[in-house]
């Protein structure tokens, strides 16, 4: 549609569109939306990228780094707006792009894709400042609801694929289980999995292979690569052997467990102050037991043991989230069996932090791909049989649970970035002032 | 009897209930010079006849708010700011020349400075020092703000009986009152971030002490506590802000004004605003002094290093520059939007004071940490017409009186209960910041309880 690719050529180029091709948009993408499940299924290969934050230029830093759409499958965990310049541009491309390519791009709701947290946090004082009237910011307030909460990936390798370089000296034979490179395809550090019968907990020294003059250079030598915990558990078996990985933005529920549960909520509204919606996009991994109460003020903190318990039960071997600012750009936690993504680099204009974006590539080795059909609409690749693998399982009663030993994770690749120059942009006009200043 | 006179922002700032109207006519410039008369604040002549209070946190929801804003202590704070305002207004002289109001980084202009207010400043020069002792941590499972800067707090707070020493301070209740509001200044140890609310705090540190005649009644101290004393303060937290990496409390991002910092852009817009000829005279709300910057001027890199040593506004812009990489334009679009108005610095400044009224002393989650006791007063101004007080749409849709909430550790000078907190702080190992803020490495839910 060539109208379509005009928008997208003109939001590429951090204009902004019309207030009438935006309300054409939002319709297209809501019908789009509306068809997709509360968990969306994505087939690997795929890139997860965390918040972006209106980061416009670093956004296209990292489709220069991740690849371009549609030859790079995406997913994005939500908190495109607020905090930042270009929340509009960057929504509204990431839009476009869903509604040109609905089987390269699945966008799931963050936290910040709410009217009420959008009225605090910039992303409605922006839609003003740009457009003089709150239309625009009001039309994709209602594409946030139809968002989804969830992706699950299915069909990720366990080993990691070569990379064009792979200068690293790896001991022959040996699983590459994370790989971490920079913008320019790099590779930074690789970590090995361990082999049968280590200790869970083991160190992981002998696994780490890391390059002197890599950028990363403050790697820790025992505890996997920058914010990463260590790595998953046993491993090795012949096939796919990784379990699926849940998307979300922020975390579990207490409300939750299992992945059917978050199916049957009616999530086409606005974000809720609490309930489970409001914790999948609230909530935080926390070096706690169980559960506790959030600093936040909304959804919860959730220990080492919520993750392991839940993990098990819905044949997960990872959990990919976003929503929490993490220097090193990604963060394992908990045995590698819950990451923080987060793709905004250089947040809010000085954090210093690098962003990071997750690639899962596709299992070649014939096995464990699952059939799939959950009725998603556009989305060729269906979903899972009966939805979730509680049907593939059955429930699984508590010393089930205890005794199944966690799913190994698939081979992670790590791209970090850093935020996009910042030399060529004009300065724009002056706006009208706030009312203080009349 | 005659109805008590208008407040001395009469004419600058709308009524409250009509602040929250969708067009600007309503307070538009139309109605400007009121003369600004204080006629209620002013030092105390005997301090020791007082009796001293413990300030304590009592704005706990939108109906607190709304009476906040009738109380004798919004009245103080008010025209305190507009005390200090008017006092580095440049001044127009009788041989026709004008005289501006600068700061300095001179060492021998120190002995112009009355002594009160040098040794104020010799006081932050004692917790700078304290910065120096307690380096920033380096520890795993950091996240934004460090946790070190507990420590530079538990260290201030045991200073604190040093500190009102070196000010020639001995009265224990003025002590106990002012060092609420002093320890209220740095930054909550809590949540590792700084914002308007705890300069707020340390506005009315230094309001408290010229309350009680500390700094007797002339303009000149007034014009000192500016430009040397709040100057060096801000000075001291930008250092803190930049050691232990401090986060906004209550950044929109790139859409707030400055992440940290109000009261710079209100007396650095008065340094360069249309001088006036004497005392009496109000702050002309349009209008610039002969030979000062244009506003635009905020946006070249290197103007801005040049006027921060001059002014407090450049100063604030300055500190921008040096934490925050991209364009100007990008990361600060509403002071630059600012820097476009065309009336001077008059009308920035005005504009200033109205914010500063409606987004800081106008909004819960700031004020809501203010403590009230005998110098900044929980009670009900009767001595000039506040006029009927329409709820704001902000305060009618805060949360309505349930429970008490408690009191923050930080606000209290409840030297048990601040003790045992830093000991909690230094046992817990998150250091994940969040509450009452909206800090960039966290969001914060606005419908959360703080």
């Amino acid at each position: 549609m060539s109208d379509l690719d005009r928008a997208i050529a003109q939001l590429r180029a951090c204009r902004p569109i019309p207030e009438t091709e935006v309300r054409e948009l939002c319709h297209k993408a809501r019908e789009l939306l509306i068809e997709e499940g509360n968990v969306v299924t994505v087939n690997a290969p795929v890139t997860i990228c965390g918040d972006i934050h209106g980061q416009f230029h670093d956004l296209m830093e990292l489709f220069r780094v991740g690849g371009d759409v549609p030859d790079t499958n995406y997913l994005f965990m939500g908190d495109f707006v607020d905090r930042g310049f270009y929340s509009l541009e960057s929504f509204l491309l990431l839009l476009c792009l869903k509604v040109r390519y609905p089987d390269r791009m699945t966008l799931i709701r963050g936290n910040h894709e709410s009217r009420q947290i959008t009225t605090v946090y910039g992303f409605y004082d922006e839609c003003l400042r740009k457009y003089g009237s709150a239309n625009v910011w009001r039309y994709c307030c209602d594409v946030f609801d139809y968002l989804a909460l969830g992706a699950i990936v299915l069909g990720a390798s366990y080993t990691l694929p070569a990379s064009p370089g792979r200068p690293l000296a790896t001991p022959p034979g040996a699983d590459v289980e994370i790989e971490v490179c920079n913008a320019d395809q790099q590779i930074i550090s690789q970590f090995l999995r361990k082999g049968r019968g280590d200790p869970p907990n083991g160190s992981m020294e002998n696994g780490v292979v890391q390059q002197s003059n890599g950028v990363s250079s403050s790697t820790p030598t025992n505890t996997g690569p920058p914010g990463s915990g260590a790595s998953g558990s046993s491993g090795g078996s012949l096939g796919n052997p990784a379990g699926a990985v849940l998307c979300v933005h922020g975390g579990l529920s207490p409300l939750i467990d299992s992945i059917d549960k978050i199916r049957l909520l009616d999530r086409k509204q606005e974000v809720p102050h609490e309930g489970a919606m409001c914790d999948l996009l609230w909530s935080d991994p926390d070096e706690i037991d169980g559960w506790g109460l959030s600093p936040r003020g909304a959804g919860f903190l959730f220990g080492a043991d919520i993750v392991k318990v839940f993990n098990q039960k819905n044949d997960l071997s990872l959990i990919a989230r976003a929503h929490q600012l993490v220097m090193e750009g990604f963060k394992e936690m908990f045995d590698a069996t819950i990451v923080t993504v987060w793709s905004a680099p250089n947040y809010c204009y000085r954090c210093g932090n690098v962003a990071a974006l997750l690639e899962l590539s596709e299992d070649d080795s014939g096995l464990g791909v699952l059939a799939r059909s959950n009725g998603d609409v556009n989305r060729s690749d269906g979903g899972f049989p009966g939805g979730g693998a509680g049907p593939l399982r059955g429930v699984l009663t508590e010393s089930e649970v205890d005794s199944k030993p966690l799913l190994p994770g698939p081979a992670r690749r790590y791209r970090v970035f850093m935020a996009a120059a910042q030399d060529s942009r004009g300065m724009p006009a002056k706006k009208p002032v706030a009312d203080y200043f009349l | 009897m005659e109805p008590p006179p208008p407040p001395p922002w009469d004419g600058i700032l709308p009524h409250r209930s009509e602040r929250n109207k969708s067009t600007s006519e309503e307070y538009s410039p139309s109605a400007i010079p009121t003369p600004i008369n204080f006629v209620n604040l002013k030092p105390w002549r005997k301090p020791h006849d007082h009796k001293f209070l413990l300030p304590k946190k009592l704005i706990n929801n939108g109906a607190d708010l709304t009476f906040f804003h009738t109380t004798e202590a919004y009245r103080d704070i008010m025209e305190f700011v507009m005390k200090l305002n008017h006092s580095v207004c440049p001044r127009l002289l009788s041989n026709g020349r004008v005289q501006t109001f600068v700061l300095s980084e001179d060492e021998e202009d120190e002995g112009k400075y009355c002594v009160q207010v040098r040794r104020v400043r010799e006081m932050l020069g004692k917790v700078e020092q304290v910065i120096e002792q307690v380096p920033a941590e380096d520890y795993a499972d950091r996240r934004f703000g460090n946790r070190a800067f507990r420590r530079f707090y538990e260290v201030v707070f045991g200073k604190r009986g040093e500190l009102f020493e070196g000010l020639g301070f001995n009265e224990e209740g003025a002590m106990a009152e002012l060092g609420v509001y002093l320890m209220g200044s740095w930054g909550s140890p809590e949540r590792l971030d700084y914002g308007t609310g705890h300069e707020l705090s340390f506005l009315a540190f230094v309001g408290g002490l010229w309350k009680l005649g500390y700094f007797g009644t002339g303009e000149v101290a007034l014009r000192q506590i500016v430009l040397v004393i709040i100057q060096r303060y801000l000075q001291v937290v930008r250092r803190l802000i930049l050691t232990y990496s401090l986060e906004p409390a209550g950044s929109h991002g790139v859409w707030g004004l400055d992440d940290h910092s109000f009261l710079p852009y209100i007396f650095g817009s008065a340094q360069y605003t249309k001088p006036i000829k004497d005392e009496d005279d109000p702050v002309p709300l349009e209008g610039s002094a002969p030979g000062t910057p244009k506003p635009s001027e905020v946006s070249n890199a290197a103007s801005v290093q040049n006027l921060r040593k001059e002014n407090m506004y450049f100063s604030a812009i300055g500190f921008i520059y040096d934490v925050k990489k991209g364009p100007f334009w990008e990361h600060s679009p509403t002071l630059y939007d600012i820097s476009g108005i065309s009336h001077g610095w008059g009308k920035i400044n005005k504009g200033m004071i109205k914010m500063y009224d409606a987004e800081v002393l106008g909004k819960l989650p700031v004020v809501q940490h203010f403590p009230f006791g005998s110098l900044w007063k929980w009670e009900q101004a009767t001595d000039i017409n506040m006029r009927p007080q329409g709820s704001t749409l902000h305060a009618a849709s805060q949360p309505v009186p349930t429970t008490i909430l408690p009191t923050r550790p930080y606000m209290t000078t409840d030297d048990e209960r601040v003790v045992k907190y830093i000991e909690q702080g230094r046992r817990s190992s998150d250091g994940v910041p969040g509450r009452a803020s909206n800090q960039y490495s966290i969001t914060k839910a606005p419908w959360a309880k703080d």
